[in-house]
């Protein structure tokens, strides 16, 4: 009696018990048959195999990007806690101080109603419209405003630099100035992070040309899709793979383009689990 | 203050020799293995979600959140018996997760440009009798139109997974996914008039 499909594809891969696969063993060195079977199906796994990778090997893009990506990724998870990171600064660090700066904020907004009635309301609205669609538009920052501001560090400095150093909350004074060169509401001022366009950990400084308002509802080029290019360029420039000056130039002029050369992507390589997680404790 | 003048400053800034001492933490020996796992699994995790019909875009990042569990999984100290299985099993769920969203979110209008593009070619070269290319879509049409845990012994297969691991990807019995390699192959076998 012949060995079934079954039984042969199972000895194949050596999951037939001894004494099974033993007898299997005799049968095959005398059949033909069975033997012929067996060299058909694995020779149509083999061809099934390389029409199956044929068929998507093209389609597959160079694994440069997709590594830097995760090497960065795998680098935030090791050097911070999950939920801070040193390149967020406008963040608040409890509920308590979100819920007052709400409310300082709704406190603020119904002042100018009662002060400026209909009129001020109205344009404020306009105003929040139009920046809105400025942020959708544009996930790079006004150039004029904010070019992008270093001061003198060595690259040991930066390689070296606490993440706690650069934790540093920016001044409310400051923030409110930022706020008001981009013309946004303060009541609105929840929708938005004031980041650095230089990172501290690339040499940039708390200054009003190195702030500027980004919008967490920028889909694309994100925020977080920001932060990933600073680590990336924080790790090439502490490897030695590129000039502090480079990266510094490059994050400035057009941080997305850095991005797309970087990660060797036309667009965003973003992990959505990722960004669930940090918009949730966001939220938090 | 324009951005040629606050990036000037910046150029006098770094000096060689400095790179070597400032070279902050090594990976440690957790994410080289990431790595090196990455390197070995990334095509063959990302043709095995292509053909799903995610896009790639979505597949690439799948395999990210792939690595980043595994990452959690080692550092953990969780068990490191068939790394691979786990590998591919955590792909797979996260793929269906995935196709599943595109489903909803694309509400009825599914056509699949991916899937459009593997068609057989319609017009055949009548000189070239079942040339290879032939042959090799005559293959993967078969296998489009089996049951879908089929096509993924097959392609879990392809990829050189052992039957105990792909039965442990899927959740089904050792038994189960010789049965479903044996009913798929009669099929191949038969269309490839062999």
């Amino acid at each position: 009696m012949h060995v079934s499909d079954q039984e042969l594809l199972l000895a194949a891969d050596g999951e037939l018990r001894a004494g099974r696969a033993a007898q299997v063993r005799a049968h095959l060195a005398a059949c033909w048959h069975c033997r012929a079977r067996m060299a058909e199906m694995e020779g149509t796994i083999a061809d099934f195999a390389r029409a199956h990778r044929q068929s998507l090997d093209a389609q597959l893009p160079p694994i440069d990007g997709p590594r830097a990506l995760l090497r960065a990724h795998l680098a935030q998870l090791v050097s911070k806690p999950p939920a801070d990171s040193w390149r967020r600064v406008f963040r608040f660090q409890s509920p308590v101080r979100a819920a007052a700066f709400v409310g300082v904020a709704f406190v603020a907004l119904f002042a100018a109603a009662m002060v400026g009635r209909i009129v001020l309301q109205h344009s404020a609205w306009r105003g929040t419209d139009s920046a809105l669609v400025a942020s959708e538009r544009g996930s790079e920052p006004d150039r004029t405003l904010t070019p992008g501001a270093t001061r003198m560090v060595a690259i040991g400095d930066v390689c070296s630099m606490p993440h706690e150093e650069v934790v540093a909350e920016v001044s409310t004074s400051l923030r409110q100035e930022v706020f008001q060169e981009y013309g946004i509401v303060s009541a609105h001022a929840g929708d938005y992070e004031i980041d650095y366009l230089i990172a501290p950990g690339l040499g940039g400084v708390e200054d009003i040309h190195n702030l500027w308002p980004e919008p967490y509802t920028s889909r694309t080029w994100s925020a977080h899709v920001k932060d990933d290019l600073e680590e990336r360029l924080h790790q090439m420039v502490c490897a030695g793979k590129l000039d502090l000056s480079t990266a510094q130039r490059e994050i400035a002029t057009d941080w997305i383009a850095a991005y797309k050369k970087y990660f060797h992507t036309d667009r965003p390589l973003s992990l959505r689990s990722d960004l669930i997680s940090r918009r949730r404790s966001r939220v938090a | 203050m324009s951005p040629t003048d606050s990036i000037a400053d910046a150029n006098r800034l770094p000096f060689p020799g400095a790179v070597d001492a400032a070279f902050s933490a090594k990976p440690s020996d957790i994410e080289r293995e990431v790595m090196e796992l990455f390197e070995q699994f990334r095509s063959p995790l990302l043709r095995y979600a292509l053909s799903f019909g995610v896009t790639v875009q979505d597949g690439e990042e799948i395999i990210q959140e792939v690595f980043l569990a595994l990452f959690r999984h080692l550092q953990s100290g969780k068990s490191r018996r068939n790394l691979r299985g786990w590998i591919f099993r955590v792909a797979h769920n996260l793929t269906l997760k995935q196709r599943y969203a595109n489903q909803r979110s694309l509400d009825g209008m599914a056509f699949d440009s991916t899937i459009a593009e593997r068609q057989p070619d319609p017009s055949p070269n009548p000189e070239e009798q079942l040339s290879s290319a032939q042959r090799r879509e005559r293959l993967l049409a078969v296998v489009r139109v089996l049951r879908e845990a089929d096509q993924s012994c097959l392609r879990l297969r392809a990829e050189g997974l052992r039957y105990r691991e792909i039965a442990a990807v899927l959740g089904i019995s050792l038994g189960a996914v010789s049965m479903s390699l044996t009913r798929s192959l009669a099929r191949l076998i038969r269309a490839d008039g062999r």
